[in-house]
């Protein structure tokens, strides 16, 4: 008989084995660091795009002339899968010697005892061209787990190109109010008859919440690393945001796709959807590049108008050493030469925010290409002017953006109001932060 | 069935003694690279057993906590959500892609000109389903500006976002799972090729219309093959990631509609460094889809038809 029976069942069954599942390779960095010969092998790590990628090889290869004793092995990666490989190397007792380390990341591997207390190295890494504040960005209590890569802050930027075509003026970037940008962005989709948004930023990027909540008086993070931020001031990010998504200036909800790639090319800015964002000054650059060169630079808004100043230098990554490190005498000398070294900051230009060595940062100043001159003008005018401190991210930190994406869907879909999404928002962080 | 297991008696004695084996002994080395698999396999089976009683965040040693984590997990309600997401996926798109399969064979196995070809381009979704570039391209086509909405435009309708509109995210990655029928559609294939002809002559003979064929020949005696699909995809669609992951960028979003359970076991394991507790729910996973692969084997008496 030639029917189906349980042993032709299971012969069937067997051409599922053919199915067979490709493992998902991804490049990866693996692997730790070794002498041979007489050079010694670091693992440096970090986050970025090939742009990055050029300028920091271009810069190694500056290091490596000047140390050929010293052989840096380099791996990158994108920036989301970048912080789960990174614990991966840890969970495996096999860390890298330098990495790009995410602010609100520090702590919890400081916390654990993963990183090497840069403060207790003697003289290998110099930081004494730093500002209290960028030293202060690595520090925690009277340890310091990080150098700030460069320094950074978060803009506002217009394309001009739009605004010009539709007759729309764009308002006085020091002095602008939420209330402006939010008129601005309506008179922008209306003049383009809805081909364009006047504005989006992400509501869910804990940096700009965090302006917002320094404007109305509060710290985000309080120095006692609890959250901060009252439901109040929550509620009115979202009902701001809601109200301008009402009146047409924000795009309508699912329009923009939250996961739809980071980078400049693929933003929606670049796609010419959107008139104006908010993007970390850092990638100015990169953004004018792809939008056309026509991106004006603006202040937050609401600067001038709050309680206090919202805006702050941050950094885009701290540089930390890792405690099991093998080499740690020749990870500083590296580091050392990454924030001190002329040549090689020269090299790497701003890719990671304004060098956070005065000295350096003042003597690359004339030789950057004008859009990383214009970003690198705006922080240091930003430096120069009194600012309320701000804290460094407390463990638990990371799992906030998670949080805040989740809760503001669900007001951006009508799914929550404002009032309850941002009690949900304030219980959930908590909880987070004292876990 | 017995003969092929049996040597003719003119065989036997031809065969030196040395040279004779019992017949099973092949089996082994077929089964061999399992065997070495599993050495490979029941260490970290072992050592996540242990994980999930214990406090663990990768970067400091293990620290036993007892029921701890299974008590959070009750109180869970992200866990619980995940739970849902991967249940109503399961329940909806199973089924659906399974009809499909089997929809589209019967097609093919009417004999169509170029059977292979169509075979080829029906089977080929299923092996880039999961794949980072499909679901990337789905992304596109399902965008709120996408493909699927430009069209829509043409009869004046505004689309939704289909990825990012949390009502309708998770019914974008059923179709593009349902979509992906091809594996379960090639084993239908091999199945229905086995029913004798002669039974649908009988049929047609007693004036059977080409449902009454379908509920009474073509299905029983196809049930053992539909019941080995079933049972293969439900597994599979238990644990679903790369589709949610690449979606939603890791996050299971937009606002949690696609937080398989597996997508939340990695976001637990590797983004908040609880490594202990994902440990947890991997055992938890495990319990599950053992407790629905049962069912289904208890179901089958009552529905799967073994000829012999």
């Amino acid at each position: 008989m030639n029917t189906v029976n349980r042993r032709g069942a299971l012969k069937i069954a067997g051409l599922a084995g053919l199915a067979a599942t490709l493992p998902a390779c991804g490049r990866g960095f693996g692997g730790g660091s070794d002498k041979k010969g007489d050079t010694v092998e670091l693992n440096m790590v970090w986050w970025g795009d090939s742009a990055r990628a050029a300028k920091t090889q271009a810069a190694l290869d500056l290091f490596q002339s000047a140390h050929p004793e010293i052989h840096v092995r380099t791996e990158y990666q994108d920036s989301a899968p970048y912080k789960d490989k990174l614990v991966t190397r840890f969970a495996a007792g096999d860390p890298p010697d330098l990495m790009a380390m995410r602010v609100d990341s520090l702590r919890e591997y400081a916390g654990r005892g993963a990183l090497l207390d840069l403060a207790q190295q003697g003289g290998k890494l110099d930081l004494s061209g730093l500002t209290d504040a960028a030293r202060a960005l690595g520090v925690v209590g009277q340890q310091n787990f990080g150098v700030p890569s460069g320094l950074n802050t978060v803009g506002y930027v217009v394309d001009k190109a739009l605004t010009d075509k539709y007759g729309v003026k764009i308002p006085d970037g020091n002095t602008w109010s939420w209330p402006d940008l939010a008129a601005f962005a309506t008179q922008v989709t209306t003049a383009s008859a809805g081909k364009v948004y006047g504005t989006n930023f992400e509501t869910w990027t804990i940096a700009n919440l965090i302006v917002f909540t320094r404007q109305h008086g509060e710290d985000f993070y309080t120095a006692d690393g609890k959250l901060g931020v009252t439901a109040a001031t929550v509620t009115e990010w979202f009902a701001m945001v809601q109200k301008m998504r009402a009146d047409k200036g924000f795009p309508p909800a699912g329009f923009i796709d939250p996961n739809g790639g980071a980078s400049p090319a693929q933003s929606y800015l670049a796609k010419k959807s959107i008139a104006s964002q908010i993007i970390p000054t850092n990638n100015f650059l990169n953004y004018n590049k792809v939008c056309g060169g026509q991106l004006q630079l603006l202040r937050m808004p609401g600067e001038t108008q709050g309680t206090r100043r919202g805006q702050s230098i941050d950094t885009p990554a701290l540089w930390s050493v890792a405690a099991k490190s093998k080499h740690p005498q020749e990870a500083l000398t590296l580091l050392n030469f990454l924030v001190n070294d002329e040549a090689g900051a020269k090299a790497a230009g701003t890719t990671r925010g304004v060098p956070a060595s005065q000295k350096v940062a003042a003597a690359i100043a004339p030789v950057l290409e004008p859009d990383d001159q214009r970003a690198t003008t705006y922080l240091t005018e930003l430096q120069n002017e009194k600012l309320p401190a701000s804290y460094s991210y407390p463990i638990g930190a990371s799992k906030l953006t998670n949080i805040l994406k989740t809760i503001s869907t669900e007001v951006e879909f009508g799914r929550k109001t404002p009032a309850a999404a941002a009690t949900q928002f304030v219980g959930e962080a908590t909880k987070a932060l004292t876990a | 069935m017995t003969v092929l297991l049996t040597k003719p008696p003119a065989l036997r004695t031809a065969v030196p003694k040395k040279r004779k084996r019992r017949p099973d002994r092949a089996a082994y080395l077929f089964l061999l690279p399992w065997l070495i698999g599993i050495v490979f396999t029941v260490g970290p089976f072992a050592v996540s057993l242990y994980l999930a009683f214990t406090d663990y965040n990768l970067l400091t040693a293990p620290r036993w906590s007892g029921w701890d984590n299974i008590r959070e997990m009750i109180g869970d309600a992200t866990l619980h959500q995940s739970l849902r997401v991967t249940a109503i996926y399961t329940l909806v798109s199973v089924p659906l892609s399974l009809a499909a399969a089997l929809a589209v064979a019967m097609v093919l196995q009417r004999g169509v000109r170029g059977l292979s070809i169509y075979r080829s381009v029906y089977y080929l979704p299923s092996l880039l389903g999961s794949s980072v570039a499909i679901v990337m391209l789905w992304r596109y086509l399902f965008g709120y500006q996408g493909v699927v909405n430009r069209f829509l435009g043409w009869f004046g309708i505004q689309g939704p976002g289909w990825t990012s509109d949390p009502h309708f995210a998770l019914s974008t990655l059923i179709l593009l799972h349902v979509w992906t029928f091809g594996a379960p559609m090639v084993i239908f294939l091999a199945g229905l090729k086995q029913i004798p002809v002669m039974y649908y002559e009988a049929a047609a003979m007693d004036g059977a219309s080409a449902w009454r064929q379908f509920r009474s020949v073509t299905l029983p005696l196809l049930s053992p093959i539909i019941f080995f699909n079933l049972v293969q995809s439900m597994i599979a669609s238990f644990q679903t990631f790369t589709q949610g992951y690449v979606m939603s960028g890791g996050t299971g979003g937009p606002a949690e509609s696609t937080l398989f359970s597996n997508l939340y076991l990695y976001q637990k394991g590797f983004g908040e460094l609880d490594m202990g507790y994902a440990s947890s729910m991997a055992w938890l996973l495990l319990v599950i889809i053992g407790g629905f692969t049962a069912v289904n084997f208890l179901a089958a008496r009552y529905w799967v038809f073994y000829e012999n």
